[in-house]
């Protein structure tokens, strides 16, 4: 046989058509091949699970404290790594001698290197969304109430971007074996110096990207009220503004490109930096209010609508309500607030019902702290409204432990509420620590025995050493000691009487000393 | 020889002081190349950087408190990352088959280095009050440059930054949350034995890691 009468080959099978993607896609798809990222996600993978999902499992699944977390314990670890592995690959081409080789393909030198970073960026989001995702998925199996909290995530994800822009442009500039370390180092430097800065009030350290709502603790926002996106949406501006100024700055040389790149390179970078100073500025006006922080240019008013839920309440002698994400806690609330409660019941001026609410007040403190308002009674009729955010959330402790700090802290702010001492001087003497009042006054001498005689009687605090609460000059000090005996040591029904009978005279201050019974 | 010089005495009776002293220039010249090549001396710039950043944030910082240990930390962090850097080869595989004294010449550099990190920060935390002491900045950083040397080892010195770096990102939750493993020990008191031990371990497995093996480069 030869060649000539061969019989025909079998036509080959039609290969499916290959889709031809565009440049730009194919020059991503390589870089996303050649990136070291996938290598680093299990390490990255790793250090979400010890600095971010174990202590959000180790507190109890609510919503606002575990999304908190995804933002300020998440980013700590990622950032300085991933500003380090970016500026790894900006400096690739320098490091492996190929510069002057890639520098005269037709692609513009500014284009490979967009690429290069997004092709980081889209690895570094993969792994962060996929580990908050992990976060959110289990927390939703757990939580009872609420939703996911979106706007940690967004800032987190734009900080993973700015964190590969800021060390993607270090190696591109600055290509050398310590630049990937040095690109890390320095990011844990600067989140340290925020923090100090944060710590040392100065306003526009607000715009620190870990700072979740400024001193507010997790389970302060984001229940009664939507958790307020002012603060986070200055810090997107600054994080994209930084983003776009570096990825930008590095579109600006005269070897990056033709004239329109460099034009656009430069209004890119003019625009990041406009934006980042503007989240800055923002930043600088924002304010502590009840439900979080406040940015004035940025507030929706919508916001402050409380959310909407039915609570669930205690039929005791004043009915407790709570929020139904703090059901679990229930119990230990009216086991530390029912004895005195049901003491004060009927009488005038006293709460018809307790309402947990999220803060009743709340102050600016230096270091970074924030103080918080106790329980109010105010309204007609009157409510108690009772915080109890910064404590202890609802699977944590123990339920004597939290019965009796329930007791011993909102107890005797309560009653001090009730026979209408002043708050400072109300939480003073409920506490025992009056010895620090040099002089409360005549005025208040019959609240203060009053009060403390309920406090006593009621077993809501310690007695000082020796048995003994003094109060004001030394001279009324005794009289108020033989005050506050002779009301603790009267049966409970004749409290109740005494005080439904002059309660309202003893909160106007017009009760002596010694008509206490 | 040729035959003109025969019935004349060489010139070197002895040719031995001569070959020892040579030896000794040949050693000093491949040192001072191993050192170039793995940019000891920018290492060292950097490392003076570290302690001149050290003082200035020991001046500025409070006394106690989670700040006074982590920025310090961060420091020593930084110093070792860069240490573990300059156990990257430039000539591969070339290098390693002929370079009959490769092992000695790391041990030497990483040896070096980690003193010269230790001599700088703790010149640079004199009359400072450093949380830990000196007892706690040698302990913490002979950690960190362990993890550098290990990390160096098993992804290579232009990665080697990823072991201490990574390492302090879960070293900074650990200092506010006071976890008591001894693995975590810059979160432990600088008295704590078992703490230093572990540090010591990771220090001596590094040194010796990177000795024998080098740091290979995986990734370039």
């Amino acid at each position: 046989m030869t060649a000539a009468t061969a019989p025909a080959a079998p036509p080959a099978p039609a290969r499916p058509a290959r889709i031809t993607l565009p440049a730009p896609a194919r020059l991503l798809r390589l870089e996303l091949r050649r990136s070291i990222m996938p290598w680093l996600a299990p390490l990255l993978a790793v250090l979400f699970w010890l600095t971010t999902y174990r202590p959000a499992m180790a507190n109890p699944p609510f919503w606002n404290v575990r999304s908190g977390m995804v933002q300020s314990h998440a980013m700590l670890a990622f950032a300085p790594l991933l500003a380090g592995a970016a500026a790894w690959a900006g400096s690739r081409d320098r490091r492996r001698g190929v510069a002057d080789l890639v520098g005269m393909t037709a692609l513009p030198p500014w284009a490979r290197q967009v690429a290069a970073w997004a092709a980081t960026t889209c690895w570094a989001e993969a792994v962060y969304l996929a580990c908050v995702t992990v976060l959110y998925v289990v927390t939703a199996h757990q939580a009872a109430w609420g939703g996911p909290l979106l706007w940690p995530v967004a800032v987190g994800a734009t900080f993973v971007a700015a964190s590969c822009a800021i060390g993607f442009a270090a190696g591109v500039l600055l290509p050398g074996r310590f630049t990937a370390p040095l690109a890390a180092f320095v990011m844990f430097l600067a989140l340290a110096g925020g923090a100090f800065a944060l710590q040392a009030n100065i306003s526009y350290a607000q715009i620190w990207p870990l700072n979740v709502q400024g001193a507010f603790p997790a389970d302060a926002y984001g229940i009664f009220y939507p958790y307020l996106p002012d603060l986070p949406i200055a810090q997107l501006l600054f994080l994209a503004g930084l983003t776009a100024a570096a990825l930008g700055g590095l579109g600006l040389p005269a070897a990056a490109g033709g004239r329109w790149l460099r034009a656009i390179a430069a209004a890119m970078t003019a625009a990041g930096l406009a934006a980042a100073g503007t989240g800055v500025a923002l930043a600088g006006t924002a304010r502590l209010e009840a439900h979080g922080i406040v940015i004035p240019a940025l507030h929706d008013a919508a916001s402050d609508r409380p959310t909407s839920y039915t609570p669930v309440c205690a039929h005791t002698a004043i009915p407790i309500c709570l929020h139904p994400s703090y059901r679990a806690l229930l119990p230990d609330v009216t086991a530390a607030l029912g004895p005195a409660l049901s003491q004060v019941a009927g009488l005038p001026g006293a709460p018809v019902r307790v309402t947990q609410v999220a803060l009743t007040s709340v102050q600016a403190e230096p270091s970074n702290g924030i103080a918080f308002g106790g329980p109010v009674i105010s309204g007609r009729p009157p409510v108690l409204y009772l915080p109890l955010a910064g404590g202890t959330l609802p699977g944590q402790g123990t339920a004597s432990a939290i019965t009796e700090n329930l007791r011993e802290q909102d107890g005797p702010v309560i009653l001090s509420a009730l026979v209408g001492l002043p708050g400072e001087l109300g939480a003073q003497a409920g506490s025992g620590a009056a010895e620090a009042t040099p002089n409360p006054g005549s005025r208040h001498a019959a609240q203060v025995a009053v009060l403390d005689g309920l406090v006593k009687a009621l077993g809501m605090v310690q007695s000082a050493p020796g048995g003994r609460i003094q109060h004001g000059t030394p001279s009324g000090a005794n009289q108020e000691l033989a005050a506050t005996r002779r009301f603790a040591a009267l049966p409970a029904a004749a409290r109740h009487a005494w005080l439904a009978t002059h309660l309202a005279a003893l909160r106007a201050g017009r009760i002596p000393l010694s008509e206490v019974p | 020889m040729t035959t003109a010089g025969v019935g004349h005495p060489p010139r070197h009776a002895d040719p031995a002081p001569r070959l020892r002293a040579g030896r000794w220039l040949a050693g000093l010249r491949l040192a001072r190349l191993y050192a170039v090549s793995r940019r000891v001396a920018t290492c060292l710039i950097v490392l003076i950087a570290c302690a001149v950043a050290l003082r200035t944030a020991l001046h500025w910082l409070p006394r106690s408190g989670v700040y006074a240990r982590q920025i310090p930390l961060t420091i020593e962090a930084g110093a070792a990352a860069v240490i573990g850097v300059t156990a990257d080869s430039p000539f591969g595989e070339p290098e390693r088959v002929a370079g009959r004294w490769l092992p000695y010449l790391r041990l030497a550099a990483a040896v070096a280095l980690t003193g010269a990190a230790l001599g700088l920060l703790a010149a640079g935390s004199a009359s400072q009050p450093l949380a830990g002491g000196t007892p706690g900045l040698l302990r913490d950083l002979a950690g960190f440059t362990g993890l550098a040397f290990l990390a160096g080892a098993a992804l290579g010195g232009a990665l080697a930054w990823i072991g201490p770096l990574g390492y302090l990102a879960i070293t900074l939750p650990a200092l506010a949350g006071h976890w008591s493993t001894p693995w975590v020990w810059p979160a432990r008191p600088p008295h704590d034995h078992g703490a230093a031990v572990c540090a010591g371990l990771v220090f001596v497995a590094g040194l010796a890691l990177v000795t024998v093996r080098g740091a290979r480069a995986w990734f370039r």
